[in-house]
């Protein structure tokens, strides 16, 4: 793990034009992150503390089912945010998370960034705009996977 | 210009299965070949006895063609279950084409979904066979599952060749390593450069209007987006009407059409 420049957080797709003032305070709650393949972020039902901001690599959000292997629920990358439970109440992770190419990521320390923005209401409110707008867009993604939009129109008869 | 109405004999020299539904048909000319084809245009295919339905082109194989087939229908149900040394008809070839060439010396970028890939597989091997014309080649695919992926084992083939595949599902199953999620979700990954890139998309329509929108949201000008429209399509000609979308008639003006003309179509109900 690796102290952060705050110029370096800023580069992440995630934090792209926040005042540098705010992201200087982030960066007091972040560290850098190489995670091999294989590993586990989190598993479901944990304390839910951490939130990663991932610059390169595969992350698998799962679930596990008894007798058989973890159903994937959706992978993420390079620019995505990983972790929103830790955000409200009951502060457990409802899925769970595994790397599946090596990572790399800014881990954000729960806690510490509550009480950041706490005596800081601007930087919540870009981190709680950002945080939303990217639940909207996995809420999104979410809706259209709903559609089924690979099958036939009309689920067939078309000629 | 003549313009062929009658169906031209092609025994089927191969059939192979895609997915449960699916399958490509390689076809031989019997007498005289249609005329010569480009990526994205389509013929029209005759089960006899059963009726005619637009199928894109896939590729071609010498004098023949390579046409993949979802069975849909009475029409497609009778031509995916043809055994090869059968007989079908063909017309065509019909349409606009992708215009592959246009992304010489940019980035070409192909966005499939599901049977989608079909028409897009002649774009792909066309570009890959002047690789060096472009900078880069990507191929984003999305599939409900990785059983239904089509052209699955003709994918490495294309990375060794020099494009760069993402593949996305919306339902992994055991052994998947592969993303998981929708086809849009691709086109952030893939760090495309909007300015210099042409993006040829081909699914069902509401994938296409949202790839397109998505896409236009990360920079790429609707002008640089072509997607491949259908309708009822009959004559091929553009006599019979059937196919018409707004001011335009699919069989001639389209299937691929620039989204810049097409965007405002795919929005109006009832069109």
């Amino acid at each position: 793990m690796n102290a952060v420049a705050a110029s370096a957080l800023a580069g992440h797709a995630f934090l792209r034009g926040m005042p540098p003032s705010d992201v200087a305070l982030l960066a007091g709650a972040a560290v850098a992150v190489e995670v091999p393949a294989g590993h586990r972020l989190f598993d479901e039902g944990e304390p839910a503390a951490n939130c990663w901001l991932l610059t390169a690599g595969q992350v698998a959000l799962d679930l596990p089912v008894p007798g058989r292997p973890n159903l994937i629920v959706e992978t993420l990358g390079g620019g995505d945010v990983i972790g929103f439970s830790w955000l409200s109440p009951p502060h457990e992770w409802q899925f769970g998370a595994q790397v599946l190419e090596p990572a790399t990521a800014f881990e954000l320390d729960g806690p510490a960034v509550q009480v950041l923005c706490e005596h800081h209401p601007g930087l919540g409110y870009q981190l709680a705009m950002r945080m939303l707008a990217a639940a909207v867009r996995r809420l999104q993604a979410t809706r259209i996977r709903l559609l089924d939009l690979y099958g036939p129109p009309g689920g067939g008869d078309a000629g | 210009m003549t313009v062929q109405t009658l169906p031209a004999r092609y025994r089927v020299a191969s059939r192979a299965a895609e997915t449960h539904d699916t399958v490509t048909l390689g076809l031989d000319p019997v007498d005289q070949p249609i005329g010569p084809h480009l990526p994205g245009q389509f013929t029209m295919l005759y089960a006899f006895g059963v009726g005619e339905v637009p199928i894109s082109i896939s590729g071609s194989a010498g004098p023949g063609l390579v046409q993949t087939i979802r069975s849909v229908g009475a029409v497609t149900r009778a031509l995916c279950e043809v055994d090869p040394g059968q007989v079908i008809g063909v017309r065509g070839p019909y349409g606009t084409d992708w215009g592959v060439a246009d992304a010489t010396g940019h980035d070409l970028v192909v966005v499939a979904g599901g049977i989608g890939l079909a028409p897009l597989r002649g774009a792909v091997l066309a570009a890959l066979t002047a690789r060096e014309m472009y900078r880069r080649i990507v191929v984003l695919i999305g599939a409900r599952s990785p059983d239904e992926l089509v052209f699955a084992t003709e994918l490495e083939s294309w990375r060794e060749g020099g494009a760069e595949i993402l593949v996305t599902v919306d339902r992994a199953t055991a052994g998947w390593t592969g993303h998981v999620g929708v086809v849009t979700q691709l086109i952030g990954r893939a760090q495309l450069d909007p300015a210099a890139a042409l993006v040829l998309v081909c699914g069902p329509e509401v994938m296409m209007r949202l790839t397109a929108r998505a896409l236009c949201e990360h920079g790429v000008p609707p002008g640089n987006i072509r997607v491949s429209l259908e309708r009822n399509m009959r004559c091929g000609i553009a006599e019979c009407g059937h196919c018409q979308l707004g001011p335009l008639l699919l069989c001639r003006d389209g299937p691929v059409v620039s989204y810049a003309r097409a965007a405002p179509l795919l929005s109006v109900r009832e069109l």
